[in-house]
């Protein structure tokens, strides 16, 4: 360094010129004589020209010249950029001043909670230079560990929804239109105020509350404004379960179970998997006892169901029964184990056999059903499911006394209610109020009264209400009877708490500033309660510290201070602390007398939740519109299910219109014949046929919300309705043909004995061609190596290339898979895959890449169905990558199937080749055609993953194993200096498979679990006789009966 | 007579013209204003080909979503189209080379018509591969192997790369070879033409021809050895069309079977093609004589027994899927005859295999009006071959999962008839502007051209 500086000091000195003496170095004779001396200094006098230094700029305009160039190069400049047309209008800039926590190119992730749909799942918001792309589950959270529903995940969708109310709109003759807040805070406030004083009810509705902070602001609410009522309904919930343990126990909050301990379930219609109670929990736990590693351990799940639910598809016996039965069921157990414990039986019902002779179950079904309740006292129990009628849940809260069911129950947690739902009378109440006038505002809150509760909230009976005033996301049926529509915040623009369990609370926290003139929910309240003067966006923000700091931190006796607690808290979006529960397991077993059984009367109905669109809140959320309903396949609609003999008799086909009328009300419904349904029972979902759901979910499906009367068993189930065929047809689209049980498509016949029981036979092209390989446990433990038995090997002619390094490669575990779609969405929402609408599934375009297949065996009265989610199987000998004439399709050194976009011309010949056929092709611009462009806006263009290219029209793609997560690890681990691991890298399925089925990896790392899961007797290739070499390994689902339904095994 | 005497040849042309009524005879379409059923025909055919052009047009501005091509059936109606035209265009080489070198004479009539309906057919084919593309804009760059800084090149691997070079290879040697053979006839039109541009035109054309001997010695080799250039790409692009679909490894597709069936199907719906429009053209323009029976007769009996090769091949499809034993194999073959698509395997199957057989019968053989019909039959029946290897197969493959029923749309139509428009529109300029019949090769078969023991005589 020093030596430079000496050097520079030499070069500067050199060109001094001494004039005493010649310069050694000389460039004229002028400098050599040192004559221009004078010359130069003259020059540099006059260095203007003659009469230039009479030259005043100043005089000449008030503009300086420095002035002068800088107005010059400004309006230059504005004239340029207003000739370019430079496509990216300045929208990426450098930070001036970077936020500490943000590094362009790097996610970021923040801890929050979902509390809108009163889930209150943990959740984690993953961040790129501050815009939310992806919703995970929070894996410090101890009740979701890391997972998060289809919905929860879907949920970025809504946020960037171009459809969201993004301003407050007020009524305007009988039109809503756009306003503003501070005249609307006005108004209201007014309102609030007038109908206080005069005694008039203000009535809050609501949907679940799970924060105790909302809470205390309601509390605070109706101190200020005192004939504030609070009504919170849902069209789901667990009123009849609460009720009924009351009854039988007379505690207030039934107990939670330990599935993971039980090793017999007995689920009567619950679909504890899919919608009953926290399905995340209840799958991580139900799965945990279906490990292929510890078959000896492997739970036996018998379900009692009259529809055909996810959870049904997943059980070990199948006991098709109507809704009117399922008391027999029980009773018969109850009969069974009180008059053995000399306890007070149940009189005047069927006994299980015969039920078992009557629904033709598997001949050992009911037997075994018996000797397995009986011998594992202790370790069973019956779950009943949230929509039954109370007194079926008495009786069952009875029968899980009596097998000693109580020790599954846990005692160190229940659940929590920041507010309690309202009971049917109570909703009743409110519904009478407002149509006598009796409610001067009605403040609507994340609820839809007029489509869920079509009956009391209609358009008249609403007039009555002189204020009503709806908060939600998205306008919906309310809102065109509502006087002020105000646009609330999405979950991750908000600020918020949540308590569901005991000891657990979690904390929510915007990810993003609201993108439109929108308010949280809890700060429009509150701002109306300060008077409506002095709003500022973190006035609810200050108002959940305060009350942590005041009420909830106290509690919870933290040795750090608070702002630390808080901060703390905050960054893992969950604290957990000692709480006592109080959980009642004593039994009343008169609760059980009096409780007669039911008749069934012609037709039954049972009124379900949908898997994905839910109570309809989600019909405009094209993700979940897409997603195809485990069972049915279908998509964008729902769809009268009912079984092939009903259908027989009803003579009607997929597709025919069908009028179903009960109790006077009469909807005509599409019909899906659903194999395995039980006889004259028709399944409907609830949610569908929004009217007011924006581009997406208008018109979708059919709405039978107009069925929830209080003359069914429950709610959600009803007896004595009438069907006839309307003569009319309908276009149901599914993303599976509906042949598959189709006489003609099974390859041997199904076999019969003489009682009609299905003793063999049935064998599908799942099972013939090894997409589909199963087997019993039983058969498991005698002989682990059953299905390698007739393995043949196959051989390639020329050399494989060797992976000497890395190999990626994926494991999934088909015992754990229960098909519930969670995966499809993550990989729609991570790998920017369009949505296409109704007609383009209709087509069989839809684009997911990741699919959950379906496949039955056995009779069409009563199939087994196997799930498969079936993604790009990265095979070493891929059959696509040869075809393709432009090399747009190659194959990595570490194991890739890759595509590049941007060389691939679209001849769709790889899709052709590929046997497992998960390539998809953008035969549009999808999100332009989709519901003219709905998706193609400014908003849902900042929610791409920027990872991830946004494919053109025209270009094939596919799972491509989430190759920018693999790139992210690689720099990551060069970064720390240490080499790649397998297990660096999760895929977003993997991410958000609740069961944790998959497994993704290293195949090469011997140590590796995905290594492990290659090599088992249970791993098998799909078409692996192709010799494609496949590297995703499905492991062999086993079954815990006695049979498979059809011939025990495929030999 | 009516009994035939087979130690005779029959004649190839017969009216026993002067060459100067040859000429004039088969140039006249050339020299007349075309009457109006000429203009009533043209306008049906290009307006065929506007409808083509309007559903092309749609498709590349809105996506190829516009066909009802979907995810398991990615090729549907343009490459069964691509496959139906290449098909077609076999007949026109085989004509004019293979019979060339089998010096099969009835040939030299029906010579110039099948070779220019080759190069029309293959026009209309290579429209489909670039279309049925989903960016047809960089397709039509990227499946050429051009140098280039990206280092990007073509995949020698894939098929669809041989048939790029199988098919423009065939479509630069059949149009040499057709230019060729019209070297000698420019020059016949350059010598009668009477407008100053006609004539220029024609003398470019004609390469200076001035029919010396030394000029026909010349011809004669080089066509024959064109002749010989040509054979083996008869035979060679359906083959590497099949090709297309034997290398995958899809159901109904990877069959060993496809090289030689396909070339034989080629064949039969090029001849059918071919007598199709033969007969149409020796009508107006009053070739019969030209263009006798006895050549129709002959074509026919090549459409037996390239018809009866091809319900062979039907036949033997199905045999080796049950006799390899291999489920989804067997499975595809029962499903195309008894599937969804089974109204479109019978079509094929009727069309191809059972109404051919009429022409045992010598009548129908040699009578206009039924071999024209069964001709009509054949051409539907190869059509509909190509759409239920293309579309039964892809439409129920190895996963029942993804098992699809393809609809073709009201655009896929569009292209369909779009593209006979194209077809005829051409063969009808085509008739207007150039000899449909090869008159220096017609002159060679008249009477009296062959040096013959009794002065040209041919009859007693």
């Amino acid at each position: 360094m020093n030596n430079s500086v000496d050097k520079n000091k030499n070069q500067i000195d050199l060109p001094v010129v001494k004039s005493e003496s010649k310069p050694s170095h000389w460039r004229s004779l002028d400098e050599y004589n040192n004559t221009s001396t004078d010359n130069q200094l003259k020059v540099k006098a006059n260095e203007f020209a003659e009469g230039a230094e009479n030259f005043d700029i100043g005089s000449k305009s008030k503009v300086s010249r420095r002035k002068f160039m800088a107005l010059m190069s400004a309006s230059s400049a504005m004239v340029m950029a207003a000739c370019t047309d430079y496509r990216d209008k300045g929208e990426i800039v450098p930070y001036a001043v970077k936020p500490e926590e943000v590094i362009p190119g790097i996610a970021n992730f923040y801890a929050s909670t979902l509390t809108s749909d009163g889930s209150g799942q943990g959740i984690l918001v993953k961040a790129r230079e501050g815009r939310p792309i992806l919703i995970e589950g929070n894996p410090q959270h101890p009740i979701s560990k890391g997972k998060l529903d289809a919905n929860g995940i879907a949920r970025i969708l809504d946020m960037y929804d171009p459809g969201r109310l993004q301003r407050p709109r007020k009524i305007q003759g009988s039109k809503l239109v756009d306003s503003d807040w501070k005249v609307i805070d006005k108004e209201i406030i007014q309102s609030l105020n007038s109908a206080s004083s005069s005694g008039k009810e203000i009535a809050i509705f609501t949907g679940k509350i799970v924060s105790p902070t909302y809470a205390k602001l309601i509390e605070d609410f109706k101190v200020k404004y005192p004939t504030t009522k609070v009504y919170s309904y849902e069209l789901f919930n667990d009123n009849n379960k609460q009720i009924a343990w009351k009854k039988s126990t007379g505690g207030n909050n039934y107990p939670l179970i330990d599935l993971d301990k039980a090793a017999v379930i007995l689920s009567i219609d619950s679909d504890f998997l899919g919608t009953d109670g926290n399905v995340n929990e209840n799958i991580r736990q139900f799965t945990t006892n279906r490990d292929f590693e510890n078959p000896t351990s492997y739970s036996r799940f018998y379900q009692v169901e009259g529809s055909y639910t996810l959870t049904g598809s997943n059980s070990d016996y199948r006991l098709r029964l109507t809704p009117e039965n399922y008391l027999d069921v029980v009773a018969s157990l109850v009969n069974h184990f009180a008059s053995k414990q000399g306890k007070p039986t149940m009189s005047g019902f069927k006994s299980l056999e015969s039920l078992a002779k009557e629904n033709k179950w598997k001949h050992e079904a009911a037997s075994k059903l018996l000797s397995d309740l009986e011998s594992n006292r202790g370790k069973a129990i019956v779950i009943g499911g949230k929509q039954l009628p109370v007194d079926l849940h008495v009786a069952i809260n009875y029968l899980n006394d009596l097998i000693g069911a109580s020790e599954l129950y846990r005692k160190s947690e229940s659940n929590f209610n920041a507010v309690s739902l309202s009971s049917d009378d109570e909703i009743a109440t409110l519904a009478n109020n407002v149509k006598s006038g009796n409610v001067g505002v009605l403040i609507n809150i994340d609820i839809n009264p007029t489509y869920h509760l079509p009956y009391h909230f209609t358009a008249d009976n609403l007039k009555k209400v002189k204020t009503v005033v709806s908060l939600s996301e998205f306008e919906n049926e309310t809102s065109n009877n509502s006087n002020y529509v105000l646009g609330i915040n999405h979950d991750i623009e908000s600020w918020g708490d949540a308590k569901i369990r005991t000891g657990v609370i979690s904390t929510q926290q915007p990810v993003i500033a609201p993108l439109y003139d929108t308010r949280q929910r809890e700060a429009i309240l509150l701002n109306w309660m300060n008077g409506g003067e002095n709003y500022s966006e973190d006035i609810y923000h200050k108002y959940l510290q305060s009350n942590w700091e005041t009420n909830i931190y106290p509690s919870l006796n933290r040795s750090v201070p608070f702002k630390e607690f808080w901060f703390a808290t905050l960054h893992d979006g969950v604290t957990t602390f000692n709480e006592t529960s109080i959980v009642s397991t004593e039994v009343n077993s008169s609760s059980v007398s009096g409780i007669k059984p039911t008749n069934k009367s012609n037709y039954s109905v049972i009124l379900q939740e949908n898997y994905f669109i839910r109570d309809g809140r989600y019909a405009g959320n094209g993700f979940l519109q897409e997603s195809a309903h485990p069972i049915t396949k279908i998509t964008w609609d729902n769809c009268a299910m009912i079984s092939p003999a009903t259908a027989k008799e009803l003579n009607v086909e997929i597709g025919d219109m069908i009028e179903v009328a009960l109790n006077g009300k009469a909807i005509d419904l599409p019909v899906l014949i659903q194999p395995g349904m039980a006889e004259k029972v028709i399944a409907v979902d609830l949610g569908y046929g929004r009217t007011n759901s924006g581009a997406i979910g208008n018109g979708v499906g059919f709405d039978v919300t107009p069925f929830m009367t209080s003359k069914g068993l429950s709610k959600w189930i009803y007896t004595g309705a009438t069907v006839k065929p309307t003569g009319n047809k309908y276009e149901l689209v599914a993303t599976q043909e509906h042949h598959a049980l189709d006489d003609e498509f099974l390859i041997t016949e199904v076999r019969k004995n003489a009682e009609g029981e299905v003793t063999g036979g049935g064998e599908t092209f799942a099972r013939a061609r090894s997409i589909i390989q199963e087997t019993t446990v039983a058969n498991y433990i005698k002989n682990p190596k059953i299905l390698k038995e007739h393995e043949h090997d196959v051989f390639s002619i020329t050399k494989d290339f060797e992976y000497n390094n890395m190999k990626w490669a994926m494991s999934i575990d088909m015992n754990k898979c229960i098909g519930c779609n969670a995966c499809s969405i993550a990989c729609y929402v991570e790998n920017n895959i369009p949505v296409v609408g109704k007609e383009e599934v209709g087509v069989g375009r839809e684009m997911g890449w990741i699919r959950i297949d379906r496949y039955f065996e056995g009779s069409p009265e009563d199939p087994i169905m196997s799930n498969q989610p079936m993604l790009c199987q990265h095979c070493d000998n891929a059959p696509c990558e040869n075809v393709c004439p432009v090399v747009a399709t190659t194959h990595s050194k570490d194991g890739l199937n890759q595509m590049v976009y941007n060389r691939c011309v679209g001849t769709r010949y790889c899709g052709n080749n590929c046997p497992y056929k998960v390539r998809r092709f953008n035969f549009f611009d999808f999100r332009d055609n989709l519901a003219n462009g709905h998706y193609k806006t400014e908003s849902t263009k900042i929610m791409m993953n920027p990872e991830v290219t946004i494919r053109a029209r025209g270009v094939m793609e596919k799972c491509t194993f989430c190759v920018q997560r693999i790139s992210q690890a690689r720099q990551n681990a060069k970064e720390d200096g240490r080499t790649l691991k397998g297990s660096d890298v999760t895929t977003a399925c993997q991410d958000a498979c609740p069961a944790n089925a998959i497994e993704f990896g290293n195949a090469n790392d011997k140590d590796s679990r995905v290594a492990m899961m290659r090599e088992h007797n249970l791993g098998y290739h799909v078409l692996d006789y192709l010799n494609v070499k496949p590297n995703v390994t499905y492991l062999a689902k086993l079954r815990n009966s006695d049979s498979l339904g059809v011939k025990s095994e495929h030999h | 007579m009516s009994t035939i005497d087979y130690t005779k040849n029959e004649v190839n042309v017969k009216g026993n013209r002067s060459l100067k009524e040859i000429d004039d005879l088969i140039i006249a379409p050339l020299d007349r204003i075309p009457n109006m059923k000429f203009f009533i025909a043209i306008g049906i055919t290009s307006t065929m080909l506007l409808i083509g052009a309007i559903g092309i047009a749609l498709s590349f501005y809105y996506g190829t979503g516009l066909w009802g091509n979907n995810n398991p059936v990615g090729w549907a109606m343009p490459i069964v189209n691509f496959v139906f035209w290449v098909g077609i265009g076999h007949a026109g080489t085989l004509i004019s080379a293979i019979l060339f070198l089998l010096r099969q004479r009835w040939r030299n009539g029906i010579a110039r018509f099948a070779e220019a309906m080759t190069i029309f057919a293959v026009i209309t084919a290579l429209i489909f591969p670039i279309i049925h593309t989903g960016r047809p804009w960089v397709a039509a760059v990227y499946l050429l192997p051009y140098p280039n800084q990206h280092g990007l090149w073509v995949n020698f691997n894939s098929p669809l790369l041989w048939d790029v070079f199988a098919v423009s290879t065939y479509f630069t040697v059949s149009l040499v070879f057709w230019y060729v053979g019209l070297i000698p006839d420019f020059a016949v039109l350059r010598d009668r033409a009477t407008g100053r541009i006609k004539k220029v035109i024609y003398s470019i054309f004609s390469l200076g021809w001035r029919f010396s001997n030394r000029h026909w010695q010349h011809y004669e080799m080089t066509y024959l050895i064109l002749a010989g250039l040509a054979t083996p790409l008869v035979l060679s692009v359906h083959t590497i069309v099949s090709f297309d679909f034997a290398v995958s490894i899809l159901p109904g597709w990877h069959t060993t079977i496809f090289p030689p069936y396909f070339v034989a199907g080629a064949i039969f719906s090029g001849f059918a093609m071919v007598q199709n429009s033969l007969i149409v053209i020796r009508k107006v323009f009053d070739m019969d004589d030209l263009i006798p029976i006895k050549t129709l007769e002959t074509m026919n009996k090549i459409i037996l027994l390239t018809g009866t090769m091809v319900g062979y091949a039907y036949s033997m499809e199905f045999f080796i899927a049950w006799y390899s034993g291999s489920q989804p194999e067997y499975f595809t073959f029962v499903n195309r005859a008894f599937g969804p698509y089974s109204w479109a395997y019978w079509t094929m199957f009727s069309c191809n295999v059972f109404i051919p057989q009429l022409f045992w019968i010598r009548k129908i053989r040699t009578s206009i009006v039924p071999m024209f019909i069964i001709a009509i039959f054949v051409n539907v029946g190869m059509w509909f071959e190509r759409f239920v290897i293309v579309v039964t197969s892809l439409s129920r493959d190895f996963l029942p999962s993804s098992w699809a029923y393809y609809r073709p749309t009201i655009t896929d139509f569009a292209i369909l008839i779009g593209s006979f428009g194209l077809f005829f529109t051409l063969t009808l300029l085509f008739t207007r502007f150039l000899p449909s019949i090869a008159i220096a090769e017609i002159k060679a078969v008249s009477e009296g051209a062959q040096p013959s023991h009794h002065g040209g005589e041919d009859h007693e």
